[in-house]
């Protein structure tokens, strides 16, 4: 009698990690449907408007109006929103991961907050370094940022992608999970296929993947950032302009930590309908699935160049 | 559940190829004047560029140092012409077709440009190499960055001096229509190893324009 309670309980953890997976289908849908287009449209228009309260709170700022600098954080943050939304590629790379390794959300979350304020960093350093204390152009600058940097972070996107993807194809030619296991125990993430502790399953997998994800977010500057540090350095407010690249990046990083629970919850909603057996034999479809997703639109970023 | 992840990851590869986004916005209007037969010999076309971008340019050059909006004679003298010094080859973002024909245009002349509201908005001419005939197929003026890093929108109006019964509409892209041909555009991308190669050339699709048709007869 004692097990009532007790698959009662695990058939309501089943039912609402499930729903997780409902959602996201449902999400993945409408957006396969136009509906990205839809959020890009709106995007657009946000984008617009964001542009021209930027310019109007940095002319107040300048201007020495009152309450100017919270206005700016607000504009920033908001246009961080707006572009993770919309164009930005962190949401992928988080995504993708999520989906592919059993991490939690914890430290998934935190790798997305660090990425998004480490882009922000990459910015201030690339204006500052090349605009500032070398004095090139403005051009020269962001064409460093476009010819440079992008195709870097493009790479690492591609690298993050490509190491899911051979881990999972990896963990399929070999077969039995279980002898994969076997064969590497030194990777954490390896030992799925026992049924391993929490622990265990629970780590990101390893340095290396934290610093690819990370490179892969924050080599690949905003161009809103960069023209904000730019006009900021020439306005003679440039502390104002560091500030609010790092509130853009706090919006990126909301958007990118809601896509990283989004991806936990829809791959647990998998894995916790699924018999144990089951679980052992999807897992490495889902890295390979989801490392071929990333590397598919890595692709697609280097052809657009930006 | 499976062909749900599948979906799922459909779904999110077709967002992240159709993620080209602008960072300039240009509300683009034009100006054409017919004459009595209904020949067109070019199009004026005027551009006011969006907050931001106005602020970029007016601190990349070092004007308005007071930031009250206002240029003196001097730094409006400076300002001049700073759109229009093209490379060799661009296409100067202005497309005129006539029955699915492109038409070709000279390269910018008698500009100028202005400040005002905190933005900047400059006007320019392009002649066509012979005056066009406004009959039975409209004149269609399309304003687009094939690279969409700008994002023209035909919103200052079209303003038509002369002819007879002259009209102008302004017609949206058909997005849906767009999208395919992106999608296809890089389908055909993805099958080449040049993974360089420059986003495709798909701005026309996206791009408002303007017709411009006289009535028949009288």
């Amino acid at each position: 009698m004692s097990d009532i309670p007790a698959s009662g309980g695990r058939f309501a953890v089943r039912l609402a990690l499930g729903l997780g997976l409902v959602v996201a289908v449902g999400l993945g849908l409408i957006w396969a449907l136009g509906g990205y287009q839809a959020l890009l449209d709106w995007v657009l228009v946000e984008q617009r408007r964001a542009q021209s309260t930027l310019a109007a709170a940095l002319r107040a700022l300048r201007g020495g109006a009152p309450g100017a600098m919270a206005g700016l954080m607000v504009v920033c943050f908001s246009y961080g929103v707006l572009h993770a939304a919309g164009p930005g590629h962190g949401k992928v790379l988080i995504g993708g991961y999520g989906l592919a390794q059993r991490v939690r959300l914890g430290p998934l979350a935190a790798v997305a907050l660090a990425a998004s304020l480490a882009q922000a960093a990459a910015a201030v350093l690339l204006v500052y370094g090349f605009f500032a204390v070398l004095g090139w152009t403005r051009a020269r600058t962001e064409g460093v940022a476009e010819q440079v940097m992008v195709p870097l972070g493009t790479l690492a996107v591609m690298g993050v992608g490509l190491w899911l993807c051979g881990r999972g194809v990896l963990r399929l030619w070999r077969g039995r999970p279980e002898v994969g296991a076997h064969a590497h125990v030194h990777g954490p993430e390896c030992g799925n296929a026992h049924g391993p502790s929490p622990e265990q399953i629970n780590q990101i997998g390893g340095a290396r993947d934290v610093a690819l994800l990370i490179a892969g977010i924050a080599l690949r500057p905003c161009t809103g950032a960069l023209f904000l540090l730019i006009l900021t350095w020439q306005m003679g407010i440039a502390l104002a302009g560091v500030a609010g690249t790092f509130a853009m990046g706090l919006g990126t990083a909301s958007v990118t930590i809601a896509v990283a629970g989004l991806s936990v919850w829809a791959r647990e909603g998998l894995l916790a309908n699924l018999s144990g057996a089951r679980v052992a034999r999807v897992l490495p479809w889902l890295e390979v699935l989801a490392g071929a997703l990333v590397v598919m639109i890595a692709l697609g970023m280097l052809q657009q160049g930006r | 559940m499976f062909l749900g992840g599948v979906a799922l990851c459909i779904g999110l590869a077709g967002a992240g190829l159709a993620a080209a986004h602008p960072h300039v916005f240009v509300d683009t209007g034009f100006e054409v004047d017919i004459d009595a037969e209904g020949r067109v010999a070019g199009i004026w076309i005027n551009w006011t560029y969006d907050d931001l971008f106005s602020l970029i340019i007016i601190e990349d050059r070092g004007l308005d140092p007071d930031f009250d909006g206002v240029l003196t004679a001097a730094e409006l003298a400076g300002l001049q012409g700073w759109d229009m010094q093209w490379d060799p080859g661009y296409p100067g973002d202005t497309y005129a077709l006539q029955g699915g024909v492109a038409l070709a245009l000279s390269g910018p002349s008698e500009w100028s440009a202005a400040y005002a509201d905190a933005r900047i908005s400059t006007r320019h001419y392009r002649a066509f190499a012979a005056p066009v005939v406004i009959g039975a197929a409209p004149l269609v003026v399309q304003v687009y960055d094939p690279g969409f890093y700008t994002a023209y929108a035909i919103t200052a109006g079209v303003v038509i001096r002369g002819g007879r019964n002259c009209a102008a509409e302004v017609f949206e892209p058909d997005r849906a229509a767009a999208d395919q041909i992106l999608q296809d555009a890089m389908a055909e991308q993805a099958g080449s190893a040049d993974v360089e190669m420059a986003f495709p050339a798909v701005g026309a699709a996206y791009a408002e324009e303007a017709r411009i048709s006289c009535a028949a007869g009288s």
